[in-house]
């Protein structure tokens, strides 16, 4: 396994130098300095921040720069809009509040949607089915943004107000676990809510497909209870693509829900790097999106790994 | 170890909940007087004055430090009075300028000092923070403000650049010919050439007063550890989320002002009027990214007060009279109308081949443009109709602002036919001939929508628009470089001074300067370096007209709008009166605990 592991990063090697490649010209292609100066830049202050942060180097030296950076997890390059901070400061800060919402929203979603999905595909075809997947579709049609206004509106401001006290905040972040329920409860039932469409039809879809197996067939034959085909037989088998889905939520779990963070205040890492876009923040936004795209990789080949834990019919080789 | 990384994040983001930190008010909170503020933004970028440049860190930095000058709180036009100053500056000659500091005015405790122990302010401490814009460790990000205005302080830039890249220490101990100290509390500054508005540049928030010992005690970490002399400490400054504000006990003092206009009495003043400042213990600022949440914290009382978003305008106030509306009224919440000092516009670039030039077929051109643009149409359709439109450069309030927005020289006529006139003077009848201009704009907002609506307007008389949808960053950089054929922008005044807004016009300024319209004019430069040394009179404000006319002749731009800002104000809060031009109010506001939820 170890073999395959190293093998699987060497391989991936080459793709990771030319995303940073792309992604750092993608960046050039319009002058960061610019945008970042604002109205009353002139040329003067443009060609000090731009010596100063290395952009009138060669593109090849800032390349080979910044790759050195990333191997050595050298975070220590200052933010342009928050002095003082460094990226590597943002990424601990924020990193924690992304994952208080992140974790336990897919965690909850995972599970209300399999346990959905595997009662629909066990009454398929009958009413619960319909209705299960009538709701999943018109949870899934409603946008993202209006759940998350309706959620602040209705679940926290007017719930609030009708009990006379506060349940839910309309918005803020406190650490702690004191302070999760308050704080964070609210966005990951929203977060469930939206998402939960989505995965109940796609886990659906795999057990009912799982379901005209042969080995189903052959369980049914030997007279295994429904119950036992189900849970046991099936959901075993349909792991493979339900790790897949989950695992490749995983690197975003590491990014935050940007909308969730920007309307809930909570100060995570979607947040974090919308700031860095909207406002030019360089060197925040190259960092970010090369770690993302680092975290994703590595999610890629841990997902074969588990695919082999999950199915033995899976060698690593 | 991502992984790890991550769990031991989470972990810690569960567990480690600062004591006190529920949500729940603490027992005897009521005890202490405490501000509860919006900042509509993700917050500040830095606390260090000199590295600041938006609202957001000048509102986030005047509480902690002072500057000499400062607006007057409630009067209107703006007037400037002495803060860290025992008087106001005098000059005979516009040139050289004395100065006499206040007596007795500390920084405030911090370790940075010997003993911890904040000491008194005094004339070096004024040419230190004024020496911090040329020192290249500041990307001389606020130099265009002192640029060419001191005697020798280019040159002493220019000195200490070369010094650094020499690999030597930057040398604040070095003097400049326009700083002459005469004790700890007088000095002069000598200009280079005469200037007013060197004066309202004082009370800008990069021309804080800070102490060395911070600087060189805290290095990068400096903007994140004010030391000042104003009314109120740092407490803590969670990133994206709140800063956090207690009262400076070593605060010098100030008085609640006892000169304000007709009206303001409503506030509650009178009560204030001489008392000293602060009133409050406690400043809590919570920042907002998005509109909706910051207008809910209003309504459930937790906010003092808020701008009213655009989207729930229609929530708080009546369309047509504006005003609030009666459940509003009823929890005692009071509305304020703010008008910016904004200059909208839609601007030509007057190097453009096509439409730029100073012939009488291109101004007849953009005339014609103007004229086909119907700015009321874009005031109702994306306004509720409160902005304001004007004729010129010079946003409403300051001198040069014509009599009701209709200068003399007006294109605000919505006027298709004779626009089609002017256009087929211009050599384009019904647009014929004419290549589809480029139309760049910003992608923020709802600016793509309203160029929509300014590409139908234009099409009525055969104008053909390709709009072009970039991202800030990449407009400016279109602008700067003169790409730009036709291009919608603004300008916010960086001082209530007609002046400033003039400069925009002035041909030394082209791009990447800020005369992003590129319009050259000999006549207009050599009134523009008249009226630089100019103050407040009549003469002045004649020339002011003078030079908005002759350039509304060329039309370089079609505009103007100004933007008003609505607040509404929660019953608790005493002596608020908004104002986007200045930040320091917030020593000047009081809150009635007793009355809040």
């Amino acid at each position: 396994m170890w073999a395959y592991i190293l093998r699987r990063l060497l391989y991936n090697i080459p793709v990771y130098l030319g995303i940073i490649a792309l992604l750092m010209v993608a960046l050039r292609v319009n002058d960061p300095v610019w945008g970042f100066l604002g109205k009353n830049a002139d040329q003067e202050a443009y060609e000090v921040k731009k010596h100063a942060m290395g952009l009138d180097r060669p593109f090849h030296e800032q390349y080979i720069g910044f790759l050195g950076e990333l191997a050595t997890f050298d975070f220590e390059r200052e933010s342009w809009t928050q002095q003082g901070r460094t990226v590597g400061d943002l990424v601990a800060d924020s990193i924690g509040p992304s994952l208080a919402i992140t974790v336990p929203a897919m965690a909850l979603t995972t599970l209300v949607a399999l346990v959905i999905a595997i009662l629909s595909a066990y009454t398929r075809g009958r009413l619960p089915d319909k209705f299960m997947m009538v709701s999943a579709v018109l949870g899934m049609s409603i946008s993202f943004l209006v759940y998350i206004i309706f959620g602040q509106y209705w679940g926290a401001y007017v719930l609030n107000d009708r009990l006379g006290t506060e349940v839910f905040a309309i918005q803020g972040y406190e650490s702690g676990l004191a302070n999760w329920k308050h704080y964070c409860l609210l966005p990951v039932l929203i977060s469930t809510i939206v998402a939960v469409g989505y995965d109940t039809r796609f886990y659906r879809a795999v057990m009912v497909e799982e379901t005209n197996r042969d080995y189903i067939v052959t369980a049914r034959a030997k007279g295994a209870g429904k119950g036992r085909i189900m849970f046991v037989h099936m959901l075993k088998n349909a792991m493979i693509p339900i790790v897949t889905r989950v695992m490749i939520t995983m690197p975003f779990l590491v990014m935050g829900s940007l909308l969730l963070e920007v309307y809930f205040n909570i100060p995570g890492m979607g947040r974090a790097l919308y700031k860095a876009i909207s406002e030019n923040d360089f060197p925040v936004t190259e960092v970010l999106v090369a770690l993302f795209a680092g975290v994703f990789i590595l999610t890629v080949i841990l997902t074969d790994v588990i695919y082999a834990l999950v199915d033995p019919r899976v060698r690593l080789q | 170890m991502i992984a790890c990384l991550c769990v031991s994040a989470l972990l810690s983001s569960l567990l480690l909940g600062s004591p006190g930190s529920a949500h729940a008010p603490a027992e005897g909170a009521r005890s202490e007087k405490v501000l509860h503020l919006p900042m509509r933004s993700a917050g500040p970028g830095s606390l260090d004055p000199i590295m600041g440049s938006t609202v957001y860190d000048n509102r986030a930095c005047v509480k902690v430090y002072e500057q000499l000058l400062q607006y007057k709180y409630l009067k209107r036009p703006y007037e400037l009075e002495p803060l860290l100053l025992a008087k106001m500056p005098t000059s005979d000659d516009g040139l050289t300028w004395h100065f006499e500091l206040l007596r007795g005015v500390r920084f405030q405790d911090d370790p940075c000092f010997e003993g911890g122990k904040g000491r008194e302010l005094t004339t070096d401490d004024v040419f230190y923070s004024f020496k911090r814009f040329v020192d290249p460790e500041n990307e001389l990000k606020n130099w265009w403000l002192l640029k060419d205005t001191i005697v020798g302080l280019d040159e002493y830039k220019d000195e200490q650049t070369a010094r650094v890249e020499a690999g030597k220490a930057f040398d604040y101990s070095a003097p400049v010919e326009g700083f002459e100290k005469q004790d700890d509390y007088h000095f002069t500054i000598r200009l280079k050439e005469p200037s007013y508005s060197f004066l309202w540049k004082l009370p800008m928030f990069q021309f804080s007063i800070v102490p060395h010992e911070a600087v060189e005690h805290y290095g990068k970490q400096f903007a994140r550890h004010p030391v000042g002399t104003g009314p109120f400490l740092l407490e803590s400054w969670v990133e994206n989320k709140s800063l956090t504000y207690v009262k400076s006990p070593t605060y010098h003092g100030s008085t609640f002002p006892t000169e304000w206009m007709p009206g303001d009495e409503e506030l509650g003043i009178e009560q204030a009027a001489g008392k000293p400042l602060p009133f409050v213990d406690r400043v809590e600022i919570t920042m907002f990214v998005q509109e909706n949440p910051m207008w809910l914290e209003f309504l459930s009382g937790k906010l003092d007060y808020t701008q009213v978003p655009a989207e729930n305008y229609l929530e708080a106030f009546h369309k047509r009279s504006r005003r609030l509306k009666k459940d509003f009224k009823e929890r005692g919440i009071v509305s304020h109308a703010v008008p910016l000092l904004d200059f909208i516009f839609r601007a030509f670039n007057m190097e453009d081949p096509i439409v730029g030039g100073y012939s009488a077929k291109a101004r007849k051109l953009r005339q014609a443009i103007a004229l086909a643009t119907d700015l009321y149409e874009f005031n109702s359709t994306f306004y509720n109709n409160t902005n304001i439109i004007y004729d010129g450069m010079i946003p409403p309030g300051l001198d040069g602002y014509p009599p009701d927005g209709k200068g003399p020289v007006s294109w605000l006529d919505h006027d298709v036919e004779r626009a089609k006139a002017l256009l087929a003077e211009a050599g384009y009848p019904g647009g014929k001939g004419l290549p589809v201009l480029d139309y760049y704009v910003s992608r923020s907002g709802n600016i793509p929508e309203q160029a929509e609506l300014f590409k139908r307007q234009l099409s009525k008389i055969g104008i053909r628009l390709n709009v072009r949808t970039l991202n800030f960053a990449q407009l400016i950089e279109t602008i700067n470089r003169k790409k730009a054929t036709l291009f919608s922008f603004a300008w916010s005044s960086d001082y209530p001074d007609g002046e400033n807004n003039l400069a925009l016009f002035y041909g030394p300024n082209e791009s990447p300067g800020s005369n992003h319209f590129n319009y050259k004019n000999a006549e207009f430069d050599a009134l523009y370096e008249k009226i630089k040394s100019m103050g407040p009179s009549p003469e002045r404000t004649a020339l002011y007209e003078k030079m908005r006319d002759m350039v509304m002749r060329d039309t370089p731009f079609i505009g103007s709008m100004a933007r008003t800002r609505f607040y509404v104000v929660n019953p608790w809060l005493r002596n608020y009166k908004p104002d986007e031009t200045f930040y320091n109010w917030v020593k000047y506001m009081d809150v009635d605990e007793s009355r809040r939820p």
